[in-house]
């Protein structure tokens, strides 16, 4: 009789579903919206992933035939336009929510021990997700993209030492060519997806085994399935329709293709890079950029800088609030004045 | 005796080192020739003199783009003479133009601006535009290309 039950009970284990492996009770407060911003990147991601196979069918990654290649998907090839617009605004959403997520965590100082390692991968994670944005938009090979890789290429190659061989590197020669070009393809098709998906999936994993921050007022917990993974659906279903409607009321444009013999008048790039463009464009050159540097540095250490602040008694709260408030307005005033060029 | 079984311990120990940097060795001087690979062998450029036109086709106050075998310059002649600039923006290497009306060197990138001497007054840039040497014969204008 005893050995029955414990067989039933091994049988039990053996047919363990594959909801078990990731099944755990999740506190109440992932159920509030703002704590739900984290999962609509990782959607986007995905939705990014199959827009941007489906884009490379068609798009030729040489200087004589990108734009053209763009163009065609824009302009003739059937459903063309969706699909480059479903990507487009995929990743315009999913930088907006990154720095949501981000303002988020921020403010609630969910990076606090022992979930500094949580911070530091999501920053990375949004690091690479804006070089993404980065190789991504010079591929149009319009004038932003030119001008861009040609500044951005310039930027990196102002760093000391290491700065002169990631320059050749990443240009392939002395100067922006179409060599320049098939590399940025290779690090946005190839490279950095792989990259991008592999510290995705890291930074998920180290927020599980880390465990969540503990919130205020949030006693409860609710399970992983169905509860939270309904809940991410919905929004999943949401957001797409959301991006569907987008892309039809805005559809994508295309602006004139590079001139490389002369600058166009404006060549502000995508709004997520307008707040650093207009900062390099107002202060000294080598003075902005190790600004840019500085202020990313900090971004990433910022726990352990939270910690040290609070061991001697600063009132981080408050002071998270306050650096949140100047930052976001910061970039705000910085996106205005690029509006103005 | 102990100093037997410490030799045994020393010998293994000597021969995973030496394997073990070998293979360091190895796969270092492997990725360095990847990275070689990647990085493109520079090609070295002569100094040369270009001809570049008489002296009276370029109007006064205006300042003519050329592109020589991919350096791209402004030849600007004025009351002073005529002088020869590079148009790459020593901020980040957009291309500056010449604005008759305000007789200043524009980048548009990040609104660098240079003086008809090529001198930096205002915005990001850091130094001035590089200048290359003229050299008249006769009537004809020849332009220094230095070698890089």
């Amino acid at each position: 009789m005893a050995s029955t039950v414990s067989e039933n009970v091994k049988k039990e284990q053996d047919e363990k579903s594959w909801v078990d492996y990731i099944q755990k009770d999740l506190p109440q407060h992932l159920d509030w919206w703002p704590y739900t911003l984290g999962a609509l990147p990782l959607t986007l991601f995905g939705l990014l992933v199959g827009t941007g196979l489906l884009l490379t069918f068609y798009y030729v990654p040489s200087p004589e035939r990108a734009y053209e290649s763009v163009d065609q998907i824009t302009n003739e090839i059937y459903l063309g336009w969706f699909v480059r617009g479903l990507h487009k605004t995929s990743v315009d959403l999913m930088i907006l929510f990154l720095f949501f997520h981000v303002i988020r965590v921020f403010i609630t100082r969910a990076y606090r021990t022992p979930g500094e390692l949580k911070w530091v991968s999501g920053s990375i994670v949004l690091f690479v997700t804006l070089a993404m944005g980065f190789t991504g938009y010079s591929l149009i090979f319009d004038n932003v993209s030119y001008w861009g890789m040609t500044v951005v290429t310039n930027m990196i190659g102002t760093l000391p030492v290491i700065g002169t061989p990631l320059l050749h590197l990443l240009r392939g020669g002395e100067e922006v060519s179409g060599v320049t070009l098939l590399r940025l393809y290779d690090l946005h098709t190839k490279l950095l997806p792989v990259l991008l998906g592999g510290l995705v999936l890291g930074h998920v994993v180290i927020v599980r085994l880390l465990g969540f921050a503990e919130v205020k007022g949030s006693r409860g917990f609710h399970s992983f399935y169905p509860e939270h993974t309904l809940k991410m659906g919905a929004i999943a279903a949401g957001l797409l329709l959301l991006i569907v409607n987008i892309v039809m009321i805005f559809p994508p444009l295309l602006g004139p293709a590079a001139n490389v013999q002369e600058v166009a008048s404006d060549v502000s790039p995508p709004w997520y890079f307008s707040a650093p463009f207009m900062w390099i464009t107002l202060l000294p050159g080598p003075l902005a950029l190790w600004s840019l540097l500085g202020f990313a540095g900090l971004f990433v250490v910022y726990p352990f800088l939270d910690r040290v602040l609070d061991e001697r008694g600063w009132p981080m709260e408050i002071v998270n609030a306050l650096v949140a408030a100047a930052v976001v307005s910061a970039m705000a005033g910085l996106m205005y004045l690029d509006t103005l060029m | 005796m102990a100093v037997v079984h410490d030799d045994i311990g020393r010998r293994r120990f000597l021969s995973q080192a030496v394997m073990g940097f070998g293979m360091l060795f190895g796969i270092g001087t492997l990725s360095f020739r990847f990275l070689q690979f990647l990085l493109p062998t520079e090609a070295r450029r002569e100094s040369e003199t270009v001809l570049i036109g008489a002296e009276s086709r370029i109007p006064l106050g205006e300042a003519v783009p050329m592109d020589l075998g991919g350096r791209k310059i402004l030849v600007l002649r004025t009351e002073e003479g005529v002088a020869a600039f590079s148009r790459r923006c020593t901020d980040l290497g957009c291309l500056v133009s010449w604005n008759k009306e305000r007789s200043q060197f524009i980048c548009p990138c990040h609104q660098g601006t240079f003086d008809r001497t090529g001198l930096n007054i205002a915005g990001p840039p850091p130094r001035p535009l590089d200048r290359l040497q003229i050299v008249k014969r006769g009537e004809q204008l020849y332009v220094n290309i230095q070698a890089t």
